[in-house]
């Protein structure tokens, strides 16, 4: 077991080298237009004095080859730089976000997993009833509705719509900046839907799938011989085999949603990691953009990681790192 | 006294795609205390179907039991209300089914499993029901069975799987055991140990058990009486002497034929079946061995044969089973007939 976690500890070195490499890649002259340099001192003129004085400050005038061995020592000590724009470090900035998209996260994973797994479990147990072809249905259209179409569509009727419909009640924060009158978790609900929303049709389907393989079992009928009740074999016997690949799933979507998250929190100007790269990005501020994606690879490793391992503890079928079975 | 379990005239199908299957149709036996019956045949000639049908455990709505009685201790278990039913399963009639690799819940203790219907029908708290789960694994021959108990499935051999299927099953002191095929997934030392363990059992507790086979040679030494089946229907059914040493119906001969017999005739080439078992969706009309019968007359393939007493109370479902002559002289020389 603890082989294991050491091995795959070792496993993320050669991920982070790589995808350190295609952003500084990225970076490299002629690749993507726009002038970093250029983005920081603005349209207003600028001597070359202060110009070479920012591209000093920066590393600039390295040639990309040796700023990328030095953004690599930087990185093994933690440092992740400073941004271009903001005279901040990187690992400051992020510090601040970072809780933002956890949070937001969170309430996706609660909603996909309560939601999902719900919807999953009435649409097997009561196969072909209409509960079950709604849940079919939609779930159908779910996940081949772009993220930030549902989004704005959201802010439109939530938001602005069922504000003027219904005098100013019953309609849901758009974000922070929109009122006080709200909690603060309230401005959450909007963009935590919207983040849950494909990932909740996706655990929807499997657990319905899961369910209906496992209820197609021999060890059903064994319990059901055993004269168990039709609810105790449906929930104890089918659902705990059926919920296995569905809590895998969940676990590493808490990772991706980090990273898909950019999409959210642009359309919902949610002050997170993903709204803050899409920024640096237009800004060609690369230290924030490389900073962001780095913390979100990490972040996805070992979430991935903790799903793996809690895998073992969910299928007594598995077990990591040799040991006798 | 009445018997133990009466069935009579048991019918069930199955609607598909391609149309209904008769996976049964018309099968009767009784069963007493301590008694064991085997139900032999092919695949897919009803004897599993038959076994679930006396669970109910058929599902519905593919499946369905569309008609006969189940008598247990006098109830029809076909008409009971389902948590009547439910007590009586794994309480009072157990089933060991088939497949020991896939009986078993993957993400539960062995122990657990087996205690599960102790806390049900004997409302034990887990504890006991552990303990006697134990005790349990401990008696079908399992070393060590503390451990084991909290072994899962995937670490038992399909040898100890079945062991734990027979104490899950034995759990509660059912009145009958219900074996489904409990050896064809094992190889031959271990089927002759779970035999042997399951003589045993009802010789201690005194359970009838009904055999699932389709090996005629399992049951010789185990089974008071026989119920041979074919594409759904009861062929022949009688004491387990009668069917062995007398049989009358041309689908028996084929089975105790393809048999190895060093009593009868040393050199004498095996005479498998030939052919296919018929479709249940189109049982083919008049009798349904019709087709793969060497002795087959016109009257075959038109009339249905019924069940009648060839003596004793023992039946057989053949035109001709009370044919002295043919009779004779099939029993001989099974392969000469015709
Ligand atoms: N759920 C089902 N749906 C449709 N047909 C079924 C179903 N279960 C069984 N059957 C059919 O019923 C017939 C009898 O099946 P059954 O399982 O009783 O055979 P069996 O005698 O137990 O054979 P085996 O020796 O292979 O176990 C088969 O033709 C099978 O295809
Ligand atoms: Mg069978």
């Amino acid at each position: 077991m603890f082989k294991y976690v050491v091995r795959r500890v070792f496993q993320m070195i050669p991920v982070f080298i790589g995808v350190t490499l295609i952003l500084f890649i990225l970076r490299a002259p002629g690749v993507l237009p726009g002038d970093p340099v250029r983005m920081i001192t603005g349209e207003r003129g600028m001597t070359d004095a202060l110009r070479q004085q920012i591209i000093e400050k920066h590393g600039l005038d390295q040639p990309l080859h040796r700023q990328y061995v030095i953004y690599l020592g930087n990185l093994l000590q933690g440092d992740l730089g400073e941004s271009y724009q903001r005279g901040r470090a990187v690992t400051e900035i992020f510090a601040d976000k970072l809780p933002n998209t956890l949070r937001l996260a969170l309430a996706a994973i609660v909603i996909e997993g309560i939601v999902g797994v719900t919807a999953g479990i009435i649409s097997a147990v009561r196969q072909y009833s209409f509960l079950d072809v709604l849940v079919t249905l939609s779930t159908s259209i779910l996940v081949s509705v772009p993220v930030f179409w549902l989004g704005m569509l959201f802010q439109i009727f939530f938001g602005i719509k069922l504000k003027e419909w219904t005098g100013g009640a019953f309609y849901l924060p758009i974000s922070q900046m929109s009122s006080a009158q709200f909690p603060d978790w309230a401005h959450m609900i909007l963009p935590a839907i919207t983040l849950a929303s494909v990932s909740t049709a996706y655990v929807a389907r499997i657990m319905r799938s899961q369910m209906l393989e496992a209820m197609g079992q021999d060890y059903i009928r064994t319990a059901e011989a055993k004269g168990l009740t039709r609810r105790a074999v449906t929930f104890r016997h089918a659902l705990k085999n059926a919920l296995i690949p569905v809590v895998t799933f969940v676990g590493i979507d808490f990772g991706v949603m980090m990273g898909g998250a950019i999409l959210t929190e642009t359309v919902f100007s949610w002050p997170g990691v993903g709204r803050e790269i899409f920024l640096a990005v237009g800004q060609r501020d690369w230290p924030i953009v490389m900073g962001g994606v780095v913390i979100i690879v990490f972040l996805v490793m070992i979430i991935n990681l903790l799903v793996d391992l809690s895998y073992a503890l969910l299928d007594p079928r598995i077990r990591y790192g040799g040991g006798p079975e | 006294m009445s018997a133990l379990l009466e069935v009579r005239d048991l019918a069930t199908q199955f609607t598909t795609r391609d149309g209904i299957v008769r996976a049964v149709d018309g099968v009767s036996f009784t069963l007493d205390c301590g008694e064991t019956l085997a139900i032999v045949g092919e695949s897919g000639s009803g004897k599993s179907v038959t076994a679930l049908s006396i669970m109910r455990l058929i599902q519905e709505p593919q499946g369905k039991v569309v008609s006969g009685q189940v008598l247990f201790k006098g109830d029809d278990i076909l008409k009971l209300s389902d948590s009547k039913v439910r007590a009586i399963r794994g309480d009072r009639i157990a089933m060991i089914f088939q497949d020991p690799m896939t009986s078993l819940n993957p993400v539960f203790r062995v122990g657990r499993q087996i205690g599960e219907s102790l806390i049900l029908h004997k409302g034990m708290s887990r504890k006991e029901a552990f303990e006697r789960a134990v005790e349990l694994l401990d008696m079908v021959g399992i070393p060590h069975p503390r451990d084991r108990a909290r072994d899962y499935p995937h670490q038992f051999s399909g040898g100890m799987r079945q062991r734990a299927m027979i104490a899950m099953a034995l759990a509660c002191d059912p009145d009958i055991l219900i074996a489904d095929e409990p050896t064809t997934a094992l190889d031959v030392t271990i089927q002759a140990q779970i035999l042997e363990l399951m003589i045993e059992m009802q010789e201690r507790t005194g359970a009838a058990i009904i055999m699932i086979t389709h090996d005629l040679g399992v049951v010789a030494d185990m089974a008071d009486d026989v119920m041979v089946m074919y594409a759904g229907k009861q062929v022949e059914y009688g004491k387990a002497d009668g069917v062995f040493y007398t049989p009358r119906h041309p689908y028996t001969w084929g089975l105790l034929d393809s048999l190895p017999r060093h009593d009868i005739d040393e050199k004498g080439a095996l005479l498998p079946i030939t052919g296919q078992p018929p479709s249940l969706i189109n049982v083919p009309a008049g009798c349904a061995f019709h087709p793969r019968c060497p002795y087959a007359k016109d009257v075959c393939t038109t009339g249905t044969p019924v069940l009648t007493d060839v003596g004793e109370g023992h039946l057989a479902a053949c035109h001709f089973s009370n044919d002295p002559e043919f009779q004779r002289r099939a029993s001989q020389h099974p392969g000469e007939v015709a």
